[in-house]
């Protein structure tokens, strides 16, 4: 973990341990949705609000004792899910995170997508803009990434947020969501497939 | 020799620098311009990704703090 505690961040602890209202529903905007897709990835999303409601009841309660050896962000990631944890194992659910997603047909990795020697059966699309700045300014596919984001499995939406946006290391995903670095690797693989699919897709079409 | 199958389903390890194949799967991209397409697009893919912002959910941040308030209370009364 890593102990990169900016001076704003310091101050916002400091107004968070004094009980400032106003830094904690800072906190809550900054960091809720981010600890909801955590929380359903562990536990499920009949769970998930509940969960991540506790752990903000924690989060108040505890904020004095937070010892600000990790990020606050790292800190209420791991606050989460631990409670996430916690609930699993108390409703004693046997859920996987591998059970709960599969290679989808039709993905990248489809076999049909490959000759019997293991070549591509067609030539991958055309991109015509490549540069991820030209990218990032198409709002009709910002709007078709969150959509494909939030359609997939909760395991690899949080990993690949996790990895990809947040750009938590390996070490601490596979910590956060209590699966092995291999699954992780895996989970944040398909995701990228998906998304590059929607972008394949948007290139061509201009839509999602 | 690698084929397209194995370089695309290793291309997130390789990317991130986590394979012991890199030198098998730059030998393979050395012949294969599909694949060259493959890894150059999941690189931007993941560069676009870095810099994306996601949307936040539409949960209002006076709702989720009214029920944590609320249970903070229900704690303190329990205790
Ligand atoms: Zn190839």
């Amino acid at each position: 973990m890593t102990t990169t505690t900016s001076t704003d961040e310091s101050e916002l602890i400091a107004q968070l341990i004094h009980g400032d209202d106003q830094a904690f529903r800072h906190v809550i905007a900054l960091y809720h949705s981010l600890m909801l897709n955590i929380a359903r990835a562990i536990a499920g999303d009949i769970f998930a609000d509940d969960i991540v409601q506790e752990a903000w009841v924690s989060v108040y309660k505890n904020i004095a004792n937070f010892e600000r050896r990790s990020s606050l962000k790292t800190w209420l990631l791991t606050i989460v899910s631990n409670q996430a944890k916690a609930r699993l194992r108390k409703e004693s659910r046997q859920v996987s995170l591998e059970q709960l997603d599969g290679e989808a047909t039709g993905s990248y990795l489809d076999g049909a997508n490959f000759k019997a020697d293991g070549h591509w059966q067609q030539s991958i699309p055309q991109w015509n803009i490549e540069s991820p700045d030209a990218l990032l300014e198409e709002q009709q596919l910002q709007h078709c990434i969150n959509r494909t984001l939030n359609l997939l499995p909760p395991a690899q939406k949080a990993a690949f947020i996790l990895r990809d946006i947040e750009q938590q290391s390996f070490e601490d995903i596979c910590s956060i969501l209590a699966v092995s670095a291999a699954n992780v690797r895996v989970l944040v693989h398909r995701a990228r497939l998906t998304l590059m699919q929607v972008i394949d897709r948007y290139q061509e079409t201009g839509s999602c | 020799m690698l084929s397209c199958k194995q370089v695309a389903t290793i291309a997130s390890d390789y990317l991130d620098k986590s394979t012991p194949l890199k030198w098998q799967i730059r030998l393979h991209l050395l012949m294969c311009a599909n694949c060259r397409r493959f890894v150059r697009h999941m690189k931007i893919t993941r560069e676009l990704s870095k810099q994306m912002v996601l949307n936040k959910t539409a949960d209002d941040v006076d709702t989720i703090w009214n029920k944590v308030q609320q249970r903070i209370k229900q704690d303190s009364q329990s205790d």
